[in-house]
């Protein structure tokens, strides 16, 4: 009879070691011939992946699969970084603080090369031409508190400040061109401590009475449909907010027609154009592909 | 076989004292010697000092002072690997391997040692026929198949697998009943003066000591009080030594009486 | 039923989703139990080191999981990528278990086997392999088993600092208020601890020996 070795028994196959080697290796290394394009967590980025996604479908017949609703942009960058998503719409003074990690600039020419020359540096990512507009901050207080103070700029509202409760989002709260920076150069000393809410909320709570001052987004489809005032940023507090896709360098590699299509999309979206869509997402619950679609059918595309 | 030249003793122990890291002396200074071919047997009580006495030939533990040597040489001078692999142990639970089966176990030390497959499969077929076991029926059984007296036999074929010249044994018996007790005692006696190796058994039970023993050594509260011959013990006149023969004696007269 | 044809129609990017799960997942128990095995031995080893060592894992297991992800954001090299961010803090948590089995499993072993593997003259790598790692299998697996279905769980909460996985289903889910997509992360992962907790603890009871 034969003796066996010790160890024979309960250990793993070697096959089925090999197999599971593969399985990981396949789960990394797949890439599939498709296009992932990401967006972030509010309606208007939901709206610019999809004018990417139906552009680069129309245009170059590639699979699209769209990953949108990501938390926020240093999601997005993860994202990018890992390969899980090609392409997703940034802009441009959050690329230069929030992810480079820069000092904050107004010369929106400076800025934009900048983040164009750093991110191909560091990062291998494109930065394609703006989009055609620009989604600042726009601090907003309610119409008539505005004509009652005679209230234009937000250099005049600070004396107001301390009467009046603001209310931002996470984001805001927290970026080195968010609240810190704006009470800084403006002096704004509030009465309490600012409600902190979800993006979508805020107007509501502005409109409510809860908050007195927001800070919402320039290109926000409610600011035309309702009794809203953008305070002027005077001092030119806030580095410019360029829309530009981002592309994986592999990306645009692979695909030169993917860069293509995008790149087609420069220039295409004016301020107005993009409240319009907003507001017909968000105010009037239309489908997001449909105004898309509309949307590119109105500029000749795809 | 050995290093030692014949007429040195093969275990020798010189004023070895053991003393635990708490301070509590478990072996008092001990002086004796074992010469080739002797059964020693260690006697006494619980906790008197047999169990670590023979601990510290194959270097399980080591002498707090004085010398123990093997085959001449202190423990401490030997690779304790080495030492060990010529010295068959035998413990009274067996520690065989529940993860191996009884062939494996047995062919343990031959397989550590390198041997061929051949020669291995020669030698626990051997020890099989020694130790009393059908190989056919036994060696791809595993112990927990096995009834205690099946398992202690194992153990002692075990310990003998690579024929060392030494064989140490700690209470081989104790975890079997009376009657098979009796059986492998009697069967390793048998065995003894086939194996011609200097052997070494702590016990507690005066009647494998006479049995079984070439010597007795007694021991109580970690010194050695005497070591005598199996008919030097019946008449010694110690008061433990004979402590353990008026035992035997209330054994003897139960008998008569019954 | 919306939620079958949801399924069916995104079946790619669940997929997709469910293999970067499984990589992580992966990743991290191969770390796990490359550090946690040894540190359990060492510990089995020198008693008086289980304090330190089981103390600190406990510590970073009671750290709650997003926290931590957080606090490791902002180390160089680490912080950089969110993959290396969730391993790293998914390999601390994953360890406690697998100590503390490899630990209980080996100093569980028989004495009598022990000391009778000793006198026979083996090594102490020779017991180790031959004698202590065969017999403690069976626990030491257990060990893994519960920090693999740890594992597949926390790794959801990754998708927070940006990891991808499951958990970006269902975060991105939650952002929309979209049940099916919340579903499709949070069905699959559930399956995955299923599987890994059948399939292990089969393995687990194979190598039980019999005694």
């Amino acid at each position: 009879m034969k003796i066996q070795t010790p160890f024979s028994r309960g250990r793993l196959p070697l096959p089925a070691i090999v197999f599971l080697a593969g399985c990981l290796v396949a789960c990394q290394g797949a890439r599939r011939d498709k296009i992932v394009v990401g967006s972030k967590n509010f309606p208007e980025q939901a709206l610019l992946g999809e004018i990417l996604a139906q552009q680069i479908e129309g245009q170059t017949h590639l699979r699209v699969e769209r990953r949108f609703y990501l938390a926020g942009s240093f999601i997005c960058q993860q994202a990018m970084l890992a390969g899980r998503i090609d392409t997703y719409v940034e802009y441009t003074g959050t690329a230069l603080t929030a992810i480079l990690h820069d000092p904050v600039e107004t010369d929106s020419k400076r800025v934009f090369g900048r983040v164009q020359m750093e991110y191909e540096k560091r990062f291998g990512f494109q930065v394609l031409p703006s989009l055609g507009f620009d989604d600042t901050f726009a601090i907003v207080i309610r119409g008539e508190d505005a004509r009652r103070l005679h209230l234009r700029t937000l250099s005049a509202a600070a004396r107001f400040a301390p009467q009046w409760r603001p209310g931002f989002g996470y984001e805001f709260m927290e970026r080195p061109d968010g609240y810190a920076g704006l009470t800084r150069v403006y002096g704004l000393m509030f009465a309490e401590k600012p409600r902190i809410l979800d993006l979508g909320l805020l107007y509501r709570a502005l409109l409510d009475k809860q908050v007195d001052l927001i800070a919402a987004n320039s290109t926000d489809g409610l600011l035309s449909a309702r009794d809203l005032t953008v305070l002027e940023d005077d001092k030119h507090y806030f580095p410019p907010y360029e829309a530009v896709p981002i592309v994986r360098a592999e990306t645009a590699g692979r695909f030169p027609d993917v860069r293509a299509a995008i790149a087609e999309l420069a220039g295409k979206v004016s301020d107005a154009e993009m409240q319009k869509m907003n507001y017909a997402v968000v105010a009037q619950q239309r489908d997001i592909s449909e105004v898309a679609r509309e949307f590119l059918h109105s500029k000749g595309l795809p | 076989m050995s290093s030692a030249p014949d007429d040195q003793p093969i275990i020798e122990f010189q004023k070895a004292r053991y003393q635990l890291p708490t301070g509590r002396i478990l072996l008092q200074e001990v002086t004796f010697a074992v010469p080739r071919g002797e059964t020693l047997v260690l006697l006494g009580r619980s906790g008197a000092g047999k169990t670590t006495a023979l601990k510290l030939i194959n270097r399980l533990l080591e002498p707090s002072a004085g010398k123990v040597c093997v085959e001449g040489r202190s423990t401490l001078d030997w690779d304790p690997i080495a030492l060990r692999r010529r010295i068959g142990y035998v413990i009274q639970e067996s520690g065989l391997f529940p993860h191996y089966t009884v062939g494996q176990n047995v062919s343990l030390v031959p397989r550590l040692e390198g041997w061929a497959a051949e020669r291995i499969e020669g030698r626990v077929r051997e020890l099989f026929a020694l130790v009393g076991l059908d190989p056919d029926e036994f060696l791809a059984r595993y112990p927990h198949e096995l009834s205690g007296g099946q398992r202690q036999r194992v153990g002692v074929a075990r310990a003998l697998a690579a024929d060392p010249p030494i064989l140490l044994m700690d209470e081989p018996l104790g975890a079997l009943d009376p009657l098979t007790r009796g059986d492998v005692r009697r069967e390793f006696h048998d065995l003894q003066k086939r194996l011609r190796k200097t052997v070494v058994i702590v016990t507690h039970d005066i009647s494998e000591a006479l049995l079984l023993g070439t010597r007795i050594g007694l021991m109580e509260a970690g010194e050695l009080r005497g070591i005598y011959s199996p008919k030097e013990f019946l008449s010694a006149t110690e008061p433990l030594a004979a402590a353990y023969t008026a035992q035997l004696r209330v054994l003897e007269e139960a008998r008569e009486q019954k | 039923m919306k939620l079958l044809a949801f399924l069916s129609q995104h079946g790619d990017e669940i997929l997709q989703a469910t293999l970067e799960h499984v990589w992580l997942v992966a990743l991290t128990m191969l770390l796990a139990i490359a550090i946690g095995v040894p540190l359990g031995i060492l510990v089995a080893r020198r008693p008086w080191l289980s304090k330190p060592i089981l103390g600190t894992a406990n510590v970073a297991e009671t750290i709650p999981s997003l926290a931590l992800f957080g606090f490791l954001l902002p180390v160089p090299w680490l912080g950089n990528r969110a993959d290396r961010v969730a391993i790293a803090a998914l390999t601390l948590y994953a360890l406690l278990p697998i100590i503390r089995n490899t630990a209980t499993g080996i100093a569980g072993v028989d004495r009598a086997v022990r000391e009778a593997a000793r006198g026979m003259g083996m090594t102490e790598q020779q017991i180790l392999f031959h004698v202590e790692l065969p017999l403690s299998l069976s626990t030491i697996i257990a060990g893994i088993r519960v920090a693999t279905i740890l594992t597949i769980g926390i790794a959801t909460i990754a998708a927070a600092v940006g990891t991808g996985g499951l958990g970006e289903f269902i975060f991105r889910g939650l952002a929309m208020v979209n049940n099916p997509l919340i579903l499709a992360g949070a069905i699959p992962a559930a399956a995955l601890a299923l599987m890994a907790d059948f399939g292990l603890s089969l393995l687990e009871r194979r190598l039980r020996p019999a005694r």
